[in-house]
């Protein structure tokens, strides 16, 4: 096999693998702290893009700059998620959150279809057309800054689990909610911050997918989000080092595993294309995972 | 309760507002009726293309209505259209009919995009007979397919058959010389095409073409690489790279809209592949312009109706005429599967006037035997029929090239081949860059 061929195919698994571990940790963090699974994760990363590209498109700025602000914004829709809809609900019976998000799901897709209808969004970064070389392959300059800012908000999202007392007591709310809350952590709050910071992650991971030239459209957010729920199985639910090791398997293997069967095969004279079963191989690994290891690989028993 | 006065309301906010994204009014029904379904993709990713299809569809019914509507034995019949949204799914397709027929009782059915979606969907039309006039879908397996009674199926709209054939004769026509020439490549070495396309019967339907055509046509093109890929699929940097490594003149996306774009701005821009890119007809659309940017700078497309270039002839003023009507009416230019839709509902109409009547059997009789002008797409011979094997109409296709625009700050086709209707000669770019020697 070609080493360049395989270091450059290494390189967008490392792309995709930023953009899943995004996604997967704002998910896990709500299902950590909430226990709730949020079917609407990745409207989130779809309207965090569409935020991204209507604050660009008004402001002409550098779309890396209006970042931090789609993320707001989309950290306070989080917000009012969580308190308007989720918090209501919270102890009915798991059947009433999964069909309160799938609402939000379907309520996010069809209201963004009639406020911007369903043409295709794009941005061009300022960097589209610079390259770095790095031996035989060239890195793009977005992606690389797409993974440089996803290890900064992953440092940054450690210090603060780990540093602060919010973080702390976040950790605390999921380890066990009755414990924390009879040890005066204020567990709704804890509530509201998860989902909030959770949907700014989402909104991050879909900001940073339409700078690196992805189109972004009403539907945009169902493959992904799909990823990220397999990211936070394989990882183990609730983990956050699982999401980080499980994103980054998933998006270097569904890259490099269809070329490996790609050279296996033609040993035996078979020349066969196995690039559309990307989506086979996460599931793949999925299961072998929970077959092997039903909690995940960070997972514990009982989560 | 309060979470469940919550969840009611989310339910009927989405609810409401999918009632809100696609329902434009429908033409007023008259005392003689012609009762056609609009079979489109209203809703989900295809409903740009679906939403088109049926303002177009209105347009045609409008302007038949406007002159007095379809004349059925000296008894004028007002058209009515009804939508059948299928949601961009299969599933939902077979519903859409479904309803079309069993409880809306249309007289005929015009529509139906992506081959997968119509596959399923016809199914129904064919079990209750119902004439079927296909306008977006392209997989000649519609009426080719023996599983079902197809003989109600009439497929207006250039199959994947078509469009593989006609564009694989345009690269070793017009492509491969200026290649060789600049190149100093000997005439025995033979062109290097790779392809990716979609794993569907679309996809599958244009590389079978393709090959069949460099074969039937004995061409000196190898396929060098034949990647596939998931339907609605985001990242084809992977097989990017892997056709990069095989060192191909020439590369042949089969794709939808979005897919196109994503394939000829990654290939180029982070790939590194400076090739020329093919593209199939569906990709003539505005929004493909706006999306692909600089970077589909002479990159070659395959068409019959676009928003921009019209080929010179007999229907340009049909041409401009349609499109004016068009805007004027939605706001926005038609696409190239509203153009066969909205010429579906004019066939539609001239098939029960030679029919002289609604029974379903008599009109598909009507439409095998239809001989119509062509209107806003330039037809084999002039003419729209169908061909007595596979009910297929043919069109007359022609190749353009995209070049930039700094008035618009958008890329815009100029027709290149054929010479009937040329505007200008094909340019190899100077980035370009061939495959190995």
């Amino acid at each position: 096999m070609d080493i360049s061929l395989f270091a450059q195919i290494l390189v967008w698994g490392l792309y995709a693998g930023c953009i899943y571990i995004l996604l997967a940790i704002g998910l896990n963090l709500i299902f950590g702290v909430m226990k709730v699974v949020n079917f609407a994760h990745g409207e989130l990363l779809m309207l965090g893009a569409y935020a991204a590209f209507w604050l660009y498109a008004y402001s002409r700025l550098n779309p890396y700059l209006v970042l931090p602000l789609a993320m707001l914004l989309i950290a306070l829709l989080g917000l009012s998620m969580e308190r308007l809809g989720f918090r209501p609900i919270m102890g009915t019976g798991k059947l009433n959150e999964i069909f309160l998000s799938l609402g939000f799901m379907y309520l996010f897709q069809n209201l963004v279809a009639y406020l911007w209808s369903t043409n295709s969004r794009s941005v061009r970064s300022p960097y589209s057309s610079i390259s770095i070389p790095l031996g035989a392959i060239k890195l793009p300059l977005d992606y690389l800054i797409i993974i440089i800012i996803t290890v900064v908000f992953l440092i940054a999202f450690q210090l603060f689990m780990k540093q602060t007392n919010l973080g702390r007591a976040m950790r605390a709310t999921s380890q066990n909610r009755e414990a924390a809350a009879l040890m005066g952590v204020n567990v709704e709050r804890m509530d509201m911050l998860s989902f909030a910071l959770g949907s700014a992650l989402a909104a991050s991971a879909g900001g940073l997918w339409l700078i690196s030239g992805q189109l972004v459209d009403p539907y945009v957010g169902a493959i992904p989000a799909i990823k990220a729920f397999a990211v936070i199985i394989i990882g183990g639910l609730g983990s956050i080092p699982g999401a980080i090791i499980a994103g980054l398997t998933l998006g270097i293997a569904e890259n490099l595993v269809p070329l490996l069967m790609r050279f296996f095969m033609e040993l035996f004279g078979i020349s066969m294309s196995f690039t559309a079963w990307k989506d086979t191989i996460a599931f793949f690994i999925l299961i072998i995972v929970l077959v092997l290891r039903p909690t995940g690989i960070f997972g514990e028993q009982g989560e | 309760m309060r979470y469940t006065t919550l969840v009611s309301v989310l339910v009927i906010a989405s609810l409401l507002l999918a009632g809100c994204v696609e329902h434009p009014e429908e033409p007023e029904v008259g005392s003689g009726e012609l009762k056609i379904g609009v079979v489109a993709s209203l809703t989900g990713s295809a409903s740009a293309t679906g939403t088109d299809m049926w303002q177009s569809a209105v347009l045609a019914a409008e302007e038949i209505n406007a002159k007095g509507g379809v004349v059925v034995n000296g008894v004028p019949m007002t058209i009515t259209l009804v939508q059948g949204d299928d949601e961009s799914s299969p599933k939902a397709g077979v519903e859409a009919v479904t309803k079309l027929i069993t409880e809306d009782k249309v007289d005929l059915l015009v529509g139906g995009f992506s081959s997968g979606v119509t596959s399923a969907d016809s199914v129904v039309a064919a079990e209750h007979k119902v004439p079927f006039i296909i306008t977006g879908a392209s997989s000649p397996v519609l009426t080719h397919r023996t599983d079902i009674d197809t003989s109600y199926f009439f497929h207006h709209c250039p199959t994947t058959d078509d469009y593989g054939e006609r564009t694989t004769i345009f690269v070793n026509e017009i492509i491969k010389p200026e290649i060789y020439a600049r190149f100093n490549f000997p005439e025995d070495r033979p062109l290097r095409m790779a392809l990716l396309y979609q794993d569907s019967a679309y996809g599958i339907g244009v590389h079978d073409a393709t090959t069949k055509t460099i074969e039937t046509y004995n061409l000196n093109i190898e396929i060098v690489a034949a990647e596939k890929f998931k339907m609605g699929e985001t990242d084809y940097r992977t097989p990017l790279t892997v056709i990069k490594a095989t060192e191909p003149d020439v590369i042949y996306p089969v794709a939808f809209l979005n897919e196109q774009t994503l394939i000829v701005t990654q290939g180029r821009k982070d790939v590194g592949l400076d090739s020329i890119y093919l593209s199939v007809e569906c990709n003539d659309d505005p929004d493909y312009y706006t999306g692909v940017e600089r970077w589909g700078e002479y990159s070659i497309q395959e068409s019959r109706f676009g928003p921009y270039a019209i080929p010179a002839g007999p229907i340009e003023s049909a041409v401009e005429t349609f499109r004016d009507d068009f805007t004027a009416r939605w706001g926005a230019p038609p696409s190239m599967m509203g153009a066969s839709t909205y010429e579906g509902v004019y066939i539609a109409a001239e098939a029960v006037k030679n029919a002289g009547t609604v029974d379903k059997a008599a009109v598909r009789d009507a439409l095998a035997e239809i001989e119509m002008s062509q209107m806003v797409e330039a037809m084999q011979g002039g003419v729209i029929t169908f061909t007595q094997d596979y009910r297929e109409s043919k069109f007359d296709l022609y190749m353009q090239q995209l070049f930039w625009d700094d008035s618009v700050g958008e890329t815009r086709p100029k027709i290149v081949w054929p010479n009937s209707v040329k505007e200008t000669d094909f340019v190899l770019p100077d980035w370009y860059e061939p495959g190995s020697t």
